[in-house]
C-alpha cells in the first residue's frame, strides 16, 4: 500500500478511534443523496415497471389497431401468428356501455374478450379475485372491484347492459332492450385507474352490444419472453392484409404516458443528484480545513521525503475513500428503505393526512419498486467520481504548500 | 582527513518581507565529519532554523551551495537525513509505533523487519510500553522521543535537531538529549544540534554560533 494510501485511510480511520465522527459526518451527505437518488428512481421505475407489467398483462406486448373495426381477425390472426417472436393472438372489442345494478346507472369500459384464446395472450384469471374466468358467457360479465364496490353488485347480481346502439335504435323507431347478465367475476389490477370502471365480457357479447357483426376492435398479441416488441412489431407490420391496420407496442399504445414517467425520472434525477454534489461541497470544505489544520504535519511529510504529488494524492484518495463509504451507506439505507417502503409509507401516511385519504390518491394497492442495476451503476460511480473532484481542490493546496512554510507555520 | 558528510559553502540567504530585505545569512561554512556532532547556538532569529532547513535540502540557497556525502542527490533526503524538530511534528491520528514506521514507508515497503527495527527504537527511547499510544496520550518529552526514533528509523548518516528540547521543561530536556546522544554515538550517526542550552552544546565534539549570518567557533563578542 503507498504510504499516501495508508496515511489518508488513517486519517479517515484513526488508530484506536472506535467511531470516526468526521468521516461519518462526511460520509453522512452522500450516503443520504446516493440514498435518495436510489430510493426514488427504483420507485419511479417501479412505478413504470408495474404500469408496464399491468398494461402488457392486459393488453399483450402489441396491438394490432385498424382505422375502424378489423375485418376477418382470424385471417389477420392466422398471419399474425406466423410471425417469429408470437407466441399467441387474441381478438377483442372495446367501447363504453351504460351498465345499471338496481335502477343505479354507470358508465364503465368494457372489454369483449374471446374466451377461446384469451387465456393464451391476457392474463385475466391472474387478476379475477372472485368467481372464476371459466364461467363467464355470453350472459354474463366481470366486473372491476371498484365498479362492483360502488354499485353494490356482488356475484350473481343481475345487471343491465344499455349499448350505445341502443340510441341509435331508438332513434329509427326501433325497440331494442337493454341485456340483462349475471356477475360471474369480479377483478382487481391493483391499479386505480385501471381498475376504476371496467366490464369484461365475452367477444361475441360485445359483437352484439355494437352491433359488430364478425369485426373486433384489436388483435392483441403475446410475443416470446425476451423478444424485442419493436422487432416483432415491425415483422407484424409487413404482414398484415389491411391497408389501415398497424402493429404498435405497449409503449407506443401508451406514449404520452410513458414519455411523461420517463420525463419524471430524469428531473427527479438531476435535482437530487445535486443533494451529492451539496455532499461532496462539504467533503471539500473539510478536507480543506484538514490541510488548514495540517500544515506542518504536511511539511514534516515532505521532510521526509514525500513529494508534493503524493500529498496530493493522500487527500484525492481521502475524497475517494469518502464517496466509497458514503455511497456504500447509501446504497445500503436504500435497500432498506426500498425493502421497507410499505412499512414507512403506512407509518408517514398514518401521521399526516390518514390510509385512506392517502390510498384514494395513491395508485398502487403498494409501493411499486423496481431498481435497474444500470440506474445503481450511474449513481454510485457519479458519486465516487464527484466525491474524488471533492478531494481535488484541497489536494492540489496541500501540493503547493512549500515544506519550509509548512514547518514554519503556526 | 575523510571526506565530510555535508558540507556547506558560501551559503547565503535572504528574505524579502515588503520591501525590506533582510540577509539571514551571509556565507555560511560548514563541514560535518562522520560520526560528528555539531552543536550551533545564535540568538532567536539569528537564522538557525534557515541554515537546518538548507542543510536538509527542503530549501533552496541564494547563493553558495550544500553538499551531501561528498555529492548525493536529493532523492536520498530521506535515507541520508533525521530531522527532529521543537514542536515534535507526529501525525495524530497514528500511534507512536505507526509514527515511527511512517519514515520507512516514504521510503518503501514495511516488512516484519522494519516493525522490528522500529520496535527496538521505540525500546530504546524508553516507550516500549508506550509504542500503541497516541501521540494525545503521551507527555511532550514522550513525544518528542518518538520523534527522535522516527528520525533514526532509516538508519540517517546525519541526523539535523532543531532546538529538539525547545518546548521540554530542563530535565526532560536533558534526557532527550542524553538519548539523542547517545544514540548517534552507538549507530555512528553524526548530528547538528540547533540549541540554546549551553550545557546540553557542551556534549558535543564541537560548538558553533552563528551570528550576523555567519558561523563562528566563539560566542558573540561582548558589545562594548
Ligand atoms: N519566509 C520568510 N520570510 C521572511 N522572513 C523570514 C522567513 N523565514 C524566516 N524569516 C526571518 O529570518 C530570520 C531567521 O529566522 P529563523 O531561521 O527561524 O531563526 P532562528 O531559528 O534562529 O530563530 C528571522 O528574522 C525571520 O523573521
Ligand atoms: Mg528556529
Amino acid at each position: 500500500m503507498p504510504w499516501y494510501f495508508y496515511l489518508a485511510l488513517k486519517q479517515l480511520f484513526p488508530t484506536g478511534r472506535k467511531f470516526p465522527f468526521f468521516t461519518f459526518m462526511s460520509g453522512l451527505g452522500i450516503a443520504v443523496g446516493v440514498a435518495l437518488l436510489v430510493v426514488s428512481t427504483s420507485i419511479m421505475g417501479g412505478f413504470g415497471y408495474e404500469i408496464r407489467r399491468m398494461i402488457v398483462d392486459t393488453q399483450g406486448e402489441i396491438q394490432v389497431v385498424a382505422q375502424g373495426a378489423i375485418s376477418r381477425p382470424d385471417e389477420v390472426i392466422a398471419r399474425v401468428e406466423k410471425v417469429p417472436g408470437v407466441v399467441a393472438a387474441t381478438p377483442s372489442a372495446q367501447g363504453v356501455v351504460m351498465l345499471e345494478y338496481r335502477n343505479k346507472p354507470s358508465f364503465p369500459a368494457i372489454q369483449g374478450v374471446d374466451l377461446a384464446t384469451v387465456s393464451k395472450v391476457i392474463q385475466l384469471e391472474k387478476y379475477v379475485r372472485l368467481g372464476s374466468l371459466d364461467d363467464l358467457d355470453d350472459d354474463s360479465v366481470i366486473l372491476s372491484a371498484s365498479l362492483a364496490r360502488s354499485l353494490g353488485a356482488s356475484l350473481g347480481s343481475q345487471v343491465e347492459l344499455y349499448s350505445p346502439l341502443l340510441i341509435e335504435k331508438l332513434k329509427n323507431d326501433e325497440v331494442f332492450l337493454p341485456r340483462t347478465v349475471k356477475v360471474v367475476g369480479i377483478f382487481e389490477i391493483g391499479h386505480q385507474q385501471l381498475d376504476q370502471s371496467v366490464v369484461i365480457s365475452t367477444l361475441r357479447l360485445m359483437q352484439d352490444l355494437y352491433g359488430l357483426g364478425a369485426d373486433v376492435h384489436h388483435i392483441n398479441v403475446r410475443i416470446k419472453d425476451g423478444a424485442n416488441e419493436f422487432e416483432v412489431a415491425d415483422a407484424i407490420n409487413r404482414v398484415l392484409p389491411g391497408r389501415d391496420q398497424r402493429a404498435i407496442t405497449w409503449f407506443e399504445a401508451n406514449a404520452d404516458f410513458q414519455s411523461v414517467l420517463r420525463f419524471e425520472k430524469y428531473m427527479v434525477f438531476f435535482l437530487l443528484s445535486f443533494i451529492v454534489v451539496v455532499a461532496a461541497l462539504s467533503i471539500m470544505s473539510s478536507l480543506l480545513i484538514s490541510v488548514v489544520r495540517k500544515t506542518r504535519e504536511i511539511g514534516l511529510l515532505r521532510a521526509l521525503g514525500g513529494s508534493g504529488r503524493q500529498i496530493a494524492a493522500c487527500y484525492c484518495v481521502q475524497g475517494f475513500l469518502l464517496g466509497i463509504v458514503g455511497t456504500l451507506g447509501g446504497l445500503i439505507i436504500s435497500w432498506l428503505v426500498i425493502y421497507y417502503r410499505d412499512q414507512i409509507v403506512r407509518v408517514v401516511a398514518g401521521l399526516t393526512v390518514g390510509q385512506r385519504v392517502f390510498l384514494e390518491f395513491y395508485q398502487f394497492a403498494h409501493l411499486p419498486s423496481h431498481t435497474t442495476s444500470f440506474d445503481i451503476v450511474v449513481i454510485t460511480v457519479g458519486s465516487i467520481i464527484i466525491s474524488t473532484l471533492a478531494g481535488l481542490l484541497p489536494a492540489w493546496r496541500a501540493a503547493r504548500l512549500e515544506p519550509v512554510e509548512a514547518l514554519r507555520s503556526e | 582527513m575523510s571526506e565530510p558528510i555535508l558540507s556547506a559553502r558560501a551559503v547565503r540567504k535572504t528574505y524579502q518581507s515588503g520591501d525590506r530585505r533582510i540577509e539571514v545569512l551571509s556565507g555560511v561554512d560548514l563541514a560535518v565529519e562522520r560520526s560528528e556532532t555539531v552543536s550551533i547556538r545564535g540568538e532567536s532569529g539569528s537564522g538557525k532554523s534557515t541554515l537546518l532547513n538548507l542543510l536538509a535540502g527542503l530549501d533552496k540557497p541564494d547563493a553558495g551551495e550544500v553538499i551531501w556525502g561528498g555529492g548525493l542527490g536529493l532523492d536520498v533526503r530521506s535515507t541520508f537525513l533525521g530531522m527532529v524538530f521543537q514542536s515534535f511534528y507526529l501525525i495524530p491520528e497514528l500511534n507512536a509505533l505507526q509514527n515511527v514506521l511512517v519514515a520507512r514507508r516514504i521510503v518503501g515497503g514495511i516488512g516484519s523487519a522494519e516493525r522490528a527495527r522500529a520496535k527496538d527504537l521505540l525500546a530504546r527511547v524508553g516507550l516500549a510500553e508506550r509504542s500503541h499510544h497516541l501521540p494525545s496520550q503521551l507527555s511532550g518529552g514522550e513525544r518528542q522521543r518518538v520523534a527522535v526514533a522516527r528520525a533514526l528509523m532509516n538508519q540517517p548518516q546525519l541526523v539535523l535537531a532543531d532546538e529538539p528540547t525547545g518546548n521540554l521543561d530542563e530535565r526532560t530536556g536533558d534526557s532527550v538529549i542524553e538519548l539523542l546522544l547517545g544514540l548517534c554515538a552507538d549507530t555512528g550517526t553524526a548530528l547538528v544540534l540547533v540549541t540554546h542550552n549551553a550545557a546540553h552544546a557542551a556534549k558535543t565534539s564541537r560548538q558553533l554560533f552563528l551570528h550576523n549570518g555567519v558561523l563562528q567557533s566563539a560566542p558573540k563578542p561582548i558589545q562594548p
